[in-house]
């Protein structure tokens, strides 16, 4: 099959969706001539137009804001925040009105627009261009965060997301931007709401998101060289979160492990092994649940401290042979 | 008026006393100074006399109960008299269980000191005061002690398991307790549990020891359990260095004869054993750190000279002490050695007879054995192990063949205290003093 990066993927997404759909459109800053600051709409603007392609002033509460109000009115919106970090300026907006005008208007309006916002650090952006926020949105009832790991799930979900009729964050990362995968050239949806695992094996359970996903596969070739079989499961879609894939892999393995880049305190990673806790694979349960996040400070700008901050290849699988060999 | 039996204090150091047998049982007519009940302490087997004449009654411990000096045992009562309400024959009663793991056990001779808290909470939960560990001041014992003797007699409710070993065992009726977990800290994982029913499946292992093939089954109590645990003590934690000695004994059978020529009217005869430590004891005069003893951080060189024989009862081992040996005759040696050792056949040694030792003898020559070591007797430093002198063809020291009696002497000895220069200077002495015995008078 045809191989595209993670940002050929969502831009050939976004333009498919924008060829038959002439309700959808971008707004965001510099993502028309600039092609956005990771180049994801590069080329856009020559094919569809600065109707439709709107670069905004440096404001993400215009952003969010002029998303929210289009959608209201039947458009399907896809805003760009330059960086994760700063969708805290947009934040009222989302949580107090994207997040609550489908239900305080008794499903008379709603807001199908999409965030899409690149997190993650390992670029030397240091502490305000590096976070990993999705934690903020899982939290938020009414709005769906979606958090691609490769480019396949970057098409697929992208189309899903611009789709569905609630406000959707999607959480890119910087990472993965470059790197490859296949891709089919035509329009496809990959649902919202599904885990999938993407790795089988049975001594243990690794539920990773993100660019997590990818070093969690490689620390996984390295332990299959030590006897250690670890099965991955990728929730791609963390609210709603499909919980089954992975309850039937802890009560598989009896071990759970979850990587993610954002710090561990207050995390996606306690709410997944809180959720495996409460379910029936807890009785199968041969160790504690154990979350392998980023370390309770801001990124560093330092590149060495900054790599150190967050789960990398190397960690993953010494934390994942300590559970798999009973230290915990 | 009903006397009471107490369990009496037979030597200075004594805390407790175990009952091995009822003599008596409750309602046999005693007279006073009876020998009611056989108790040990780690020590000697004694026995307990009925203080008044009477009916025995109200007996409170059982065969193998430890008990603590001064606490009452039972109860001497009239043929007419009942016993008061809280003196109920608690013999006949089922004993009253005990806690599954008892925490450190303090065994005192007067009652425990307690802080009025712990009291009051001992009393609401039923605790056994003179069980639970005093850390106060004085050994007093304080609520939290109580609280922690709670919390440790509730412990073995309590088994680390993951869930899915608690699962597996629900479903599969396995006792969780019952299984050895390979986890962290001893934790059940579910695979113990599905070993633990594999094991429990399959038929029975052949056990090394069938019921039937077993000629008969001795409880390990009074004298056999106080040497089991002495001599286990030892052997784990005492480093025994051990040398061996050939010794001419012609010189000293010679003076063995000759003392026993001159022997008083109705004195026991010089044995070798009594020649043997007279030598010893002389030698250690000279070599003061054999008879020494590790006490915790400090080697303590002991004064006394006191020498103990290994006697061989049918029971077992008793080690009976020849105080000041180094002060006494031969023949004094000898007198005193006979006392104990048919004291020793009759059960009527005290206990003073047998505490005390700085060093030890054990001969087993009179069985034939040429050689053999031994464990030292601790708290010592050092046991000779002497074996039979047989006669054999040596060279002498103008290249002459002779035929001497020679015994095959082997010292065991505490490296922690002494070091081998030190041993075999103290056994070139002992070596000197058996083949020129007038060496000891020089």
């Amino acid at each position: 099959m045809r191989e595209l990066t993670y940002a050929e993927a969502l831009r050939e997404g976004l333009r498919q969706t924008m060829e038959s759909d002439p309700s959808v459109f971008m707004i965001g800053e510099d993502i028309g001539v600039y092609g956005g600051a990771f180049g994801v709409s590069a080329g856009l603007l020559d094919q569809f137009g600065a109707e439709r392609i709107i670069d905004t002033p440096i404001s993400e509460g215009a952003t969010v804001g002029a998303c929210i109000g289009s959608a209201l009115t039947g458009m399907r919106p896809v805003g760009e925040i330059q960086f994760m970090d700063f969708v805290a300026l947009g934040m009222e907006q989302l949580v107090l009105q994207a997040a609550k005008i489908r239900f305080m208007f008794g499903g008379k309006a709603k807001v199908p627009m999409v965030l899409r916002m690149p997190g993650g650090s390992g670029t030397g952006a240091a502490a305000q261009h590096s976070q990993s926020l999705e934690a903020w949105f899982v939290h938020v009832p009414g709005l769906k965060v979606v958090m691609p790991s490769n480019a396949y799930d970057a098409k697929g979900l992208l189309r899903a997301a611009i789709y569905d009729d609630n406000p959707v964050i999607f959480v890119e990362h910087k990472l993965l931007y470059k790197t490859k995968g296949d891709v089919p050239e035509e329009p496809y949806e990959v649902p919202l709401g599904q885990s999938k695992v993407v790795r089988e094996g049975q001594h243990l359970t690794i539920v990773a998101t993100s660019i997590m996903v990818s070093r969690a596969l490689a620390a996984a070739e390295k332990l299959t060289q030590e006897g250690i079989e670890v099965e991955i499961v990728d929730p791609r879609t963390l609210r709603p979160l499909d919980m089954g894939p992975i309850v039937a892999s802890v009560k598989k393995t009896g071990r759970a492990l979850i990587v993610h880049e954002a710090p561990k305190m207050g995390g996606f990673g306690g709410e997944v092994a809180a959720l495996i806790a409460e379910s029936e694979a807890f009785d199968y349960l041969e160790a504690p649940i154990r979350r392998l996040a980023g370390l309770e400070t801001p990124i560093p700008y330092n590149r060495t401290l900054e790599y150190h901050t967050v789960p990398q290849i190397e960690t993953i699988v010494a934390e994942a042979r300590n559970l798999a060999e009973g230290a915990y | 008026m009903a006397k009471e039996v107490i369990m009496p204090k037979f030597g200075f150091n004594q805390e407790s006393a175990q009952i091995i047998r009822w003599l008596k049982k409750a309602g046999d007519v005693v007279e006073k100074g009876d020998p009611i009940a056989e108790v040990t302490t780690d020590k000697v087997d004694m026995e307990v006399e009925a203080p008044a004449s009477g009916v025995l009654d109200g007996i409170r411990y059982q065969e193998g109960e430890t008990v603590a000096v001064t606490k009452i045992i039972a109860y001497i009562r009239q043929p007419d008299e009942q016993l008061p309400e809280q003196t109920a024959d608690l013999g006949s009663a089922p004993a009253a269980p005990k806690p599954p793991m008892p925490p450190p056990i303090l065994t005192s001779a007067s009652p425990p000191r307690v802080t009025p808290v712990a009291a009051r909470m001992a009393q609401e939960h039923g605790v056994d005061l003179s069980q639970v560990m005093g850390t106060g001041p004085g050994s007093r014992v304080t609520r939290r002690d109580v609280e922690r003797y709670l919390a440790a007699s509730q412990e073995p409710h309590k088994v680390r398991a993951t869930p899915a070993a608690r699962r597996l065992s629900r479903e599969l009726a396995i006792d969780l307790r019952a299984v050895t977990g390979s986890g962290p800290k001893g934790r059940v994982q579910g695979s113990d549990i599905l070993t633990a029913q594999k094991t429990q499946a399959a038929p029975p292992p052949v056990a090394p020891l069938l019921p039937e093939e077993t000629l008969e089954v001795i409880p390990l109590r009074g004298m056999r359990r106080t040497i089991a645990q002495r001599m286990q003590a030892s052997a784990q934690q005492a480093p025994h260095i051990t040398f061996d000695l050939s010794a001419d004994v012609t010189a000293a059978e010679d003076f063995r004869r000759r003392a026993n020529a001159r022997l008083p009217e109705g004195q026991p005869r010089v044995s070798f054993t009594a020649v043997l430590a007279k030598v010893c004891a002389w030698a250690l005069q000279h070599h003061p750190l054999m008879n020494a003893r590790l006490h915790g951080e400090e080697i303590q060189v002991l004064a006394p000279i006191n020498i103990g024989i290994a006697v061989a009862l049918d029971e077992g081992l008793i080690v009976p002490v020849v105080r000041d040996v180094n002060q006494k005759s031969v023949m004094q040696i000898a007198a005193e050695i006979a006392d104990l050792a048919k004291r020793a056949h009759t059960g009527a040694l005290r206990p003073d007879d047998v505490t005390g030792g700085t060093f030890t003898i054990s001969n087993l020559g009179m069985f034939g054995v040429e050689r053999f070591t031994a464990i030292i007797n601790p708290p010592e430093t050092a046991i000779l192990a002497v074996g039979r002198a047989k006669k054999q063809v040596i060279v002498g020291e103008d290249d002459e063949i002779l035929i001497r009696p020679i015994a095959q002497l082997t010292l065991s000895a505490d490296h922690r205290v002494v070091d081998g220069a030190i041993v075999a200077r103290f056994l070139n002495d002992l070596h000197v003093g058996l083949e020129q015995i007038d060496t000891l008078l020089m």
